[in-house]
């Protein structure tokens, strides 16, 4: 496709060398680099002036209906998709938002002002429970979009081959379906907050305007606000962690075990967070100052205290993608390397091919900014009080001769202690809770560090006198030395919180055994809970567990069901529609 | 019996237990813990093991929110010892894949598993039946493993023995099918047939039963420290008959001189087609006038002792058809084993391999494991678990012997020990056993090769001296019996004891109470110093110490404690 030349007229206020620099970046910038520059320079801006800007705007004559429709695995989307809410509130909107769980093409097709915000999973997935929207809106029969106007923001992870696909294929899709795009796609990293309020913003007005040109309201005045609401202004935010001190740290795998698992305790007194189980905890991590100093010896920094403290604190000293070995490549003159080099590589790997060639600034621009790691609170307030509980496995692991380790998991096991402090926010997740009614049953299936939420829940069933049966399925290696809470466990056994236990250790016998097989196992009670209305969790690891689970429980529906494979993933999809199979997985 | 003491608890588990059943089968379902209820871990020990826990991780488990480090140490019973290659084959396979990789060779003739967890205990006994073997009695309050004279260059007295320590288990075995019901899942029989134990009792024996039989001069099995003892009498190349020891036993508790080692007592000889009648005569008397109160006095040694011998006898000989008669006599000539080939009149050679400890698994320098693996796999011959925890590649034929030579070479399983190392035994206690209150299958290794440079200094390297350790005073490697008995008595401490007789005929007696490894060293370092130099002809290190005057001799087992040194007395 030929790219517009996009100039800047001289009377730009400039100077000429900068209107060159300027040129040259946006003349030979993609529409969808433009459309991410426009929303971050707009995004920047309302950061920056707040609401010294303008005055509030009149609302228009008509509010103009909105449909905000987002689908979301981690809840970034959804909070988004919030934001976009109140700032088209302002704007003089009549916005709803909408979850793609609840919502079909169909029901989309009908409405006139439509703002996708979408999340790509994994390796370019769509969000679990966006799954079946997706795939009917790809399917064959989707509506036609005739009479829609739209755009989309979509959130992705560069680190992912697939950055953006979701969001990239639903623009397009709706673009064949015949809706009118008005305002080119923002695809966003991990980094998506001022971008994607830019682009929210910029979106929101050109919508207003071309919606009020199609009615009778004129002109829509912009009031930039800053993200979160005057309510929320207390509450910690990713921005603006809470350091909550560490009053717990306690190592609860064995010494013999091959896991490294933490209880780690921390205080949020005075932080006004205020979770529920199934929450977690946004931590923002410190680097490994070993790793730090790598880094600065292999770029040739000296040891810069301004620049030490911005690799430590601030930047993303190990995930690698495709973009920053081009960028790293052209500064340096080398070349780029395959795409399969990348696998299990890290930047330091990527230095190492030409050490000592990046001025400062050229390696604090190819760094992404540190993102926060999120964690399953293992507790319940009602339980706890002013204490948030996690449940933290320190990732480690050798790729391409080099020990790595994972930033956040080991900055909390390792580098941390009892007296230190967490730099904490809430990232509410709404769509993992305990089922309304405590008489429900409940079945529980977390290996590993996916118990942690299981143990919030029986805490808060425990402490709320819930008469609802739980079941609890724990699987990790090592039964003598991995058995995470074994003495609380056994004390819910004991008191009969705990109906049911049932563990699969994978390396105490010559077969691997693993909660799937479990479940299997248990697939006659399985079923029955299941008849019987039980919600069914499941929390930890998204590949391989979440997967094998799945097609476990496909099993269990056709074997106890006595149904084919269909009926049983009808069944299955039918337990779900009905918020009774909900899923944390990472 | 006196009506008036209570029953110890046991008695009364026992007796509520439903002919060894007890809650056993619940308790393996319960996923939440790795133990079983304490009532049936008494329970357990009819069915072949133990609950243990691992005391090295004692400390971590309550900060780490676990219960102890629970795991189950299953014994086998196999009769004399013997399995085939492809049994071997399978008890190895099950060591790698249920137990903590390695196997363990007992005193009595048999292995061990250790570090079984519960949800592997099923798997574990199906395993074994598979191969027809079991765990059953191999512990608990009933006749355990009997054991006979690993020596298969005497081929048919060996086989002999072999056969009567098979049939006498099997006359001995408890009745009860629970062993079948939990671990293979056999059904209860219908209509409830009330079960009964016409030798042992519903409520089984007071305590353990120990049954060894021994073919002169070859005393491996320790025959005077088993609760029964039959001693071969061999005539023109056939045994005829036995001689009766009873009354053997070697645990005790420290500081409670009423309890004591007991080497046993020859009380007669049966003709050999009596010996099973004999056997069940001793364990009903047993049986019936054991102590069931205090379960520290109810071995057969306390029973005879109260009672008298003479009584004893009495007793024993009313249940006979055939009275037992005057001893025959009998030499003895050593307890250990002779590591090393044999060969018999038939061109077959058996091979004696040095196990330190009993433990197989592969070191950097000795790959036990492997290397009984690749010889099994030539599926010749058979493998016979000695008393002296060892193992012995017996019945080779001539075309086979060369490979496996090789195979011994190549695994470092025909290394040449010292004298003193031969002869060492050392039980498994730290970490696992609960019973242990020091180390010793981890501590004697280290402990030998100091005393090896001592008895290298006084040209004593290659002088057989029985040693043999424990890490607490219940004797499992039979501590009191040896020239150099060192029974744990706390972190480090041991006390020590000298003047066993080579052959086993004779208890030690204590010469040093609670001394560390240097206290060991520099109380033994003196003595070898002083054997070497002053020793008469053949004369061996047990005896040289009373005959200088170091130790007193023990005469039986009631003057154990007696004749002490000034200093021990207390």
């Amino acid at each position: 496709m030929m790219k517009t030349a996009v100039l800047l007229p001289s009377s730009a206020p400039f100077a000429a060398d900068q209107i060159d620099a300027l040129n040259g970046v946006i003349g030979a910038a993609s529409a969808e680099q433009r459309a991410w520059l426009s929303g971050f320079l707009a995004g920047l801006q309302a950061a920056n002036d707040s609401r010294a800007a303008a005055p509030p705007a009149a609302p228009p004559a008509k509010r103009v209906p909105l449909t905000i429709l987002f689908g979301t695995e981690s809840g970034n989307a959804e909070a988004l998709a919030n934001q976009a809410r109140k700032a088209a509130s302002k704007l003089g909107f009549a916005p709803k938002v909408q979850d793609m769980a609840d919502f079909t093409p169909a029901q989309a097709a009908g409405v006139e002002n439509l703002l996708i915000v979408a999340a790509t999973w994994g390796e370019g997935d769509p969000p679990q429970r966006a799954q079946d929207f997706y795939e009917s809106l790809m399917a064959n029969g989707a509506p036609r979009f005739e009479k829609t106007r739209y755009a989309v923001l979509a959130l992705g992870d560069r680190a992912y081959a697939q950055f953006c696909e979701i969001g990239r294929r639903i623009d397009e899709r709706l673009a064949a379906l015949g809706g009118a795009r008005i305002a080119d796609r923002i695809e966003c990293d991990v980094d998506y907050e001022t971008p994607a309020q830019g682009w929210i913003d910029q979106t929101l007005q050109r919508l207003g305007a071309e919606a009020g040109a199609a009615g009778d309201t004129s002109v829509i005045h912009v009031d930039f606000v800053r993200s979160g609401s005057e309510a929320e202004a207390d509450q910690p935010t990713r921005a603006r962690p809470f350091a909550a001190e560490i009053i717990e740290h306690v190592r609860l795998s064995g010494s013999r075990s091959t896991s490294d698992t933490y209880h780690v305790g921390v205080s949020l007194e005075g932080s006004g967070i205020t979770y529920e189980p199934g929450d977690a905890l946004g931590v923002v991590p410190r680097n490994d100052p070993a790793l730090v100093d790598a880094i600065l010896d292999t770029a040739g920094q000296g040891g810069d205290a301004a620049l030490r403290e911005t690799l430590t604190q601030r930047l993303d000293i190990t995930t690698l993608t495709a973009p920053q070995a081009e960028t790293f490549a052209r500064l340096t003159g080398t070349e780029v390397p395959p795409a399969d080099w990348l696998a299990g590589r890290q930047v330091i790997d990527l230095l190492e091919r030409a050490p000592g060639k990046l001025s400062t600034e050229q390696l604090t621009a190819l760094l992404r900014p540190l993102t926060p790691r999120y964690y399953s609170i293992a507790s319940s307030r009602k339980a706890v009080g002013e204490e948030a509980h996690l449940l933290v496995g320190a990732v480690r692991y050798r790729s391409h001769d080099r020990d790595r380790s994972g930033v956040a998991s080991v900055d909390i096991t390792e580098r941390s202690r009892a007296g230190g402090h967490l730099h904490v926010f809430l990232r509410p997740n709404p769509h993992f809770r305990l089922p309304a009614e405590p008489d429900r049953k409940v079945i529980m299936v977390g290996p590993g560090t996916g118990l942690a939420p299981f143990r919030g829940f029986l805490q808060e069933r425990e402490a709320t006198g819930a008469q609802g049966a739980n079941w609890l399925l724990f699987g990790h290696r090592n039964y003598t030395h991995d058995f995470l809470y074994q003495l609380e466990i056994q004390d819910w056994v004991k008191s009969g919180l705990l109906s049911r236990l049932d563990v699969a250790f994978s390396r105490d016998q010559p077969e691997k055994r693993y909660v799937q097989h479990a479940l299997w196992d248990a697939r006659r009670d399985l079923y029955a809970w299941l008849k019987d209305g039980a919600s069914l969790y499941v929390c930890g690891d998204a590949n391989a567990m979440a997967r094998d689970v799945h097609a476990a429980l496909l099993r269990v529906l056709a074997d106890q069901g006595n149904q084919d494979e269909d009926a049983a993933k009808a069944e299955l999809d039918a337990i779900r529609r009905d918020g009774r199979y909900l899923r944390d997985v990472y | 019996m006196d009506m008036e003491r209570p029953l110890s608890a046991n008695e009364r588990i026992k007796e509520k237990s439903r002919f060894l059943r007890g809650t056993i089968a619940d308790g393996l379902t319960r996923v939440d813990t790795g133990a079983l209820a304490d009532d049936d871990t008494q329970l357990t020990k009819f069915h072949g093991f133990y609950m243990q826990d691992d005391r090295d991780l004692r400390a971590e488990r309550g900060r780490q929110r676990m219960e102890k480090a629970f795991s189950y140490m299953v014994r086998m019973r196999v009769p004399a010892g013997i399995v085939s290659p492809q049994q071997w084959l399978g008890i190895e396979k099950l060591a790698l894949e249920r137990g903590n990789r390695t196997i363990r060779l007992t005193t009595r003739e048999t292995v061990q598993f250790h570090g079984v967890l519960k949800s592997n205990l099923t798997p574990l006994m199906r395993g074994l039946a598979a191969m027809s073997l079991d765990t059953i009695a191999a512990c608990g309050d009933v006749n355990r493993n009997v054991i006979a004279t690993t020596d298969p260059s005497r081929g048919g007295l060996h086989e002999a023995v072999a056969t009567l320590a098979r049939d006498i288990s099997g006359h001995l075995l408890p009745r009860t099918r629970a062993w079948h019901e939990i671990w293979l899942g056999q059904e209860r029989i219908a209509g409830g047939v009330i079960e009964e134990e016409p030798i042992l009792g519903r409520t089984y024996l007071p305590r353990k039963f120990k049954i060894g039989i021994a073919i002169p001069p070859r005393n491996d099995v320790d025959v005077f420290a088993q609760d029964l003892g039959f001693i071969a009498v061999v005539e023109r190349g056939r045994i005829v008959g036995y001689n009766v020891a009873a009354g053997g036993g070697m645990g005790m508790t420290h500081g409670e001189p009423e309890t004591y080692p007991r080497n046993a007592d020859v009380i007669g000889y049966c003709d050999a087609d009596d010996v099973i009648a004999v056997a069940e005569a001793v364990v009903t008397v047993q049986r019936d006038f054991g102590d069931r109160s205090n379960r520290k006095h109810a071995r057969l040694k306390y029973t005879i002792d109260t009672l008298g011998l003479d009584r004893f006898v009495t007793l024993v000989n009313d249940r006979l058809t055939h009275r037992l008669g005057p001893p025959r006599p009998f030499t003895f000539e050593s307890t250990g084993d002779r590591p090393g080939w044999a060969e018999d009149e038939d061109g077959r050679s058996h091979v004696t391999l040095f196990i330190e400890n009993g433990r197989i698994h592969d070191l950097p320098h000795r790959k036990m494991m492997t290397g009984l693996h690749r010889i099994a796999e030539l599926d010749v011959g058979r493998f016979i678990m000695t008393p002296n925890q060892n193992i012995i590649i017996a019945d080779i034929p001539p075309a086979s012997r060369p490979m496996v030579e090789a195979l011994l070479a190549e695994h470092g399983l025909d290394d040449a020990q010292s004298g003193l190392r031969r002869n060492a035994m050392a039980c498994v206690a730290l970490p696992t056993c609960g019973l242990a209150l020091a180390e010793s299958e981890r501590y004697l290794p280290a402990l030998i090769t100091r005393l090896e440079q001592e008895l290298d200094r006084f040209g004593l390297a290659q002088e057989d001296i029985t040693l043999r350790m424990t890490g607490c005073p219940n004797g499992c490697a039979r501590p009191y019996i040896s020239e150099i008995g060192i029974v744990g008595r706390g972190p480090g401490l041991y006390n020590l004891y000298l003047g066993g007789a080579h052959e086993g005929t004779r208890l030690n007696k204590l010469y040093r109470r609670d001394v560390d490894d240097d206290g060991i060293v520099a109380a033994l370092s003196p003595l070898f110093a002083a054997f070497a130099e002053a020793r008469k002809r053949n004369e061996r290190f047990g005896d040289f110490v009373i005959r200088t005057g170091h130790v007193a001799a023990t005469v039986t087992g009631l003057d154990f404690h007696e004749n002490l040194a000034s200093d021990l007395r207390s």
